[in-house]
C-alpha cells in the first residue's frame, strides 16, 4: 500500500519543486499581481468615493441654487408685496389728501354758501320788508281815504287787542 | 454537430477501453483474469514510466536517479528496468521488485547478493507531473503579472482574467478578511498552495499523457503541503498564539499539576495538519478509485455476457462521465478549503491577544491583559 506511506523521492522533489514554484512567484508573479489587484481595488474604490462625493456635491450645488432660487423668489415677492403695499399707501395718501382737499374745498364753499345765503336772506328780507312796506303803505293809503273805512279798522284793532286780552 | 462528435469519441473511447485494460490484465500474467486491486493500485500509484495513451505496453521512459550502496549516484532510463529487467550499471545490478517490502520500486543488488533499496530520487511519473505542474502554474501565474505590469489597471481578458479572476477570489474573497493587515505577509504562500493544488488535481483527471498522475491523491504531496503549512503557521506564530498553548487561560488545575490543556493544545497543533493531508488525500484518491472503480466494473461483468456488458458498459461510461465532472468540481473545492483552512489556521497564529482578560479571574497568576 505505497499510497499511504509516503515516499522518499516524491516527498523530495516536492519540497523542491514547490519550492522553486513558489521563489519564483513570490520574486515575479505575487508582487505585481497582488499590487495591480489592490490598487486597482484602490482605484475602483476611490472612483466610487469620488462618484459619490461628486454626487454629493451636484447635490449640494443644486440644493444650494433651489434655495438661491427660494431666496430670490422669496425677495420678489416680498418686493412685490412691498411694492403693492407702497402702491395702496400711495394712493391711500392720494385719496386722503384729495379728501381732504376736497373738504377744505367743501367747507370753504359751504362757508361761501352760507355767506351768500345769509346774505340772499338778508337781502330777500329786506326787499320783502321794503315790499311789505310798500303794500302795507299802498294798503293804508286805500283803506284810509274815507271815514268809515278809518274808524272800522280801529275797531276791529280795538277787538282784536281785546279778545287777546 | 458538436454531440455527435462527441458521442462517436465516447464510443471509440468506450471500444477501446476494454482491449486496453484486457491487455494491462495480460500482461500482469494473470491469464486474461483481471485483478482489480492491482489495476486499482497500480492507476492510483507511481510508477517509474508513464503510459503511452491506448498502449499499455509501452512507456515513455523517465530517469532513475538512485544512490547505490557504496555512496555514487546512479542515473539511468527506466527503459532498462522496464518488464523486469535487471540493469547492471558497472557491476551494480538494479531491477524493478515484484513483490517482498519494496514491490514496485528500484532495488539494487549487492556484491554479495544482499538485496537493498537504495536512495530514490528518481523522476517518477508523479515527479514529472509535478512539474509539469509547477511549469502549468508558472506560465498562468506570469501571464496575468505580465498584464499587471503592462497594463496597470485594465482588466484582464480571456484565460488571463480567469486566472486572475481565481486569483483575485482567494485573494479577496479568502486572504484579505481572514488575515486582515497581514494578508500580503501571507497571501504568496496560500495563493501558491491553492493554485497548486488546483492544477495538481485537474491534471490528474485528465487521462492521457499530461496529465493523469494521481498527485493530490499521493499522500507524500498532501503530506508536504500541509508540512509547509504547519511551519508557515508555527514559525510566524504570535507570543499570544504560544502562550494560548503551554498557558491558557483556564481554570489553573487545568495546567498543574497535570498540564492536560497544554497537552491538548499541543497535539491540537499537529493534528489540524493531519486533517489538512488527510482530506485533500482522502478526497482525491477516492474520486480517483471512484472512476476507476466504475470503469473496471465493464470488465467484472464481462464475463456474464454479451448483454450484461454491454448495459454495464452505458451505466458505467455514464456515471464515470458523471463522477468526472464532479471530481472537477471537487479539484477545485479541495484546493479552495485547503487554502482557507490554511488560511485561518494561520491567521489563529497571528492573533494578538484581544479578549485575553475575560478569564482572569478564574486564572490566579495570568498576566494582565495588555491592551492592543
Amino acid at each position: 500500500m505505497e499510497l499511504f506511506t509516503p515516499d522518499f523521492g516524491l516527498i523530495f522533489w516536492m519540497f523542491v519543486s514547490f519550492g522553486v514554484l513558489f521563489f519564483i512567484l513570490w520574486k515575479w508573479a505575487w508582487p505585481a499581481i497582488m499590487k495591480g489587484v489592490d490598487s486597482r481595488a484602490d482605484l475602483i474604490d476611490k472612483g466610487v468615493l469620488y462618484a459619490q462625493n461628486a454626487k454629493e456635491q451636484l447635490d449640494n450645488a443644486r440644493q444650494e441654487a433651489e434655495k438661491y432660487l427660494d431666496e430670490a423668489r422669496r425677495r420678489q415677492a416680498d418686493m412685490l408685496r412691498e411694492a403693492d403695499k407702497m402702491k395702496t399707501e400711495i394712493i391711500e395718501e392720494a385719496r386722503e389728501a384729495a379728501r381732504r382737499e376736497a373738504k377744505k374745498e367743501m367747507d370753504a364753499a359751504q362757508v361761501a354758501i352760507q355767506q351768500a345765503r345769509k346774505e340772499a336772506q338778508q337781502s330777500f328780507c329786506d326787499e320783502v320788508s321794503a315790499f311789505a312796506l310798500d303794500i302795507a303803505a299802498k294798503v293804508v293809503r286805500n283803506q284810509l281815504a274815507d271815514e268809515k273805512a278809518q274808524t272800522k279798522l280801529v275797531d276791529s284793532l280795538i277787538d282784536e287787542m281785546e279778545t287777546s286780552n | 454537430m458538436k454531440h455527435l462528435l462527441l458521442i462517436v469519441a465516447l464510443a471509440i473511447a468506450a471500444l477501446a477501453a476494454p482491449q486496453t485494460v484486457a491487455a494491462s490484465a495480460s500482461a500482469d500474467g494473470h491469464d486474461g483474469k483481471i485483478n482489480p486491486k492491482e489495476i486499482i493500485f497500480e492507476h492510483l500509484g507511481d510508477g517509474y514510466g508513464w503510459e503511452v495513451p491506448f498502449c499499455h505496453h509501452e512507456r515513455i521512459p523517465l530517469p532513475v536517479i538512485v544512490r547505490a550502496y557504496d555512496g555514487s549516484w546512479r542515473c539511468f532510463s527506466s527503459a532498462r528496468v522496464a518488464h523486469g529487467a535487471r540493469y547492471d550499471d558497472g557491476g551494480d545490478i538494479f531491477y524493478i521488485a515484484r513483490d517482498g517490502d519494496y514491490k514496485g520500486k528500484v532495488v539494487g543488488v549487492k556484491p554479495d547478493g544482499e538485496i537493498y533499496r537504495p536512495w530514490d530520487i528518481s523522476i517518477t511519473k508523479n515527479v514529472l507531473a509535478l512539474f509539469i505542474t509547477v511549469l502549468c502554474v508558472i506560465l498562468c501565474c506570469m501571464s496575468v503579472a505580465r498584464w499587471h505590469k503592462r497594463n496597470g489597471y485594465k482588466a484582464p481578458r480571456g484565460f488571463t482574467g480567469a486566472m486572475e479572476l481565481l486569483i483575485e477570489f482567494i485573494y479577496s474573497g479568502v486572504i484579505k478578511p481572514t488575515l486582515k493587515e497581514n494578508a500580503r505577509r501571507f497571501a504568496p504562500y496560500l495563493l501558491t498552495v491553492f493554485l497548486f493544488i488546483m492544477f495538481m488535481n485537474l491534471l490528474g483527471l485528465m487521462v492521457i499523457f499530461p496529465g493523469g498522475a494521481n498527485l493530490t491523491g499521493n499522500i507524500a504531496v498532501t503530506l508536504v503541503l500541509s508540512l509547509l503549512t504547519f511551519f508557515v503557521t508555527n514559525l510566524f506564530a504570535t507570543k499570544h498564539y504560544w502562550k494560548e498553548i503551554f498557558w491558557p487561560d483556564v481554570p489553573w488545575w487545568l495546567k498543574f499539576p497535570l498540564p492536560i490543556m497544554p497537552v491538548i493544545e499541543i497535539f491540537g497543533m499537529f493534528t489540524k495538519p493531519a486533517a489538512l493531508t488527510v482530506r485533500l488525500f482522502a478526497n482525491m484518491m477516492g474520486g480517483h478509485m471512484i472512476v476507476i472503480v466504475l470503469t473496471l466494473l465493464i470488465f467484472i461483468f464481462a464475463e456474464m455476457g454479451a448483454a450484461v456488458l454491454g448495459a454495464t458498459t452505458v451505466v458505467s461510461v455514464f456515471f464515470s462521465i458523471f463522477m468526472l465532472m464532479i471530481d472537477v468540481l471537487v479539484s477545485f473545492i479541495q484546493a479552495y478549503v485547503f487554502t482557507m483552512l490554511s488560511t485561518i489556521f494561520i491567521s489563529l497564529a497571528q492573533e494578538k491577544g484581544h479578549g485575553e482578560h475575560h478569564d482572569n479571574e478564574h486564572s490566579g497568576d495570568s498576566r494582565p491583559a495588555h491592551a492592543s
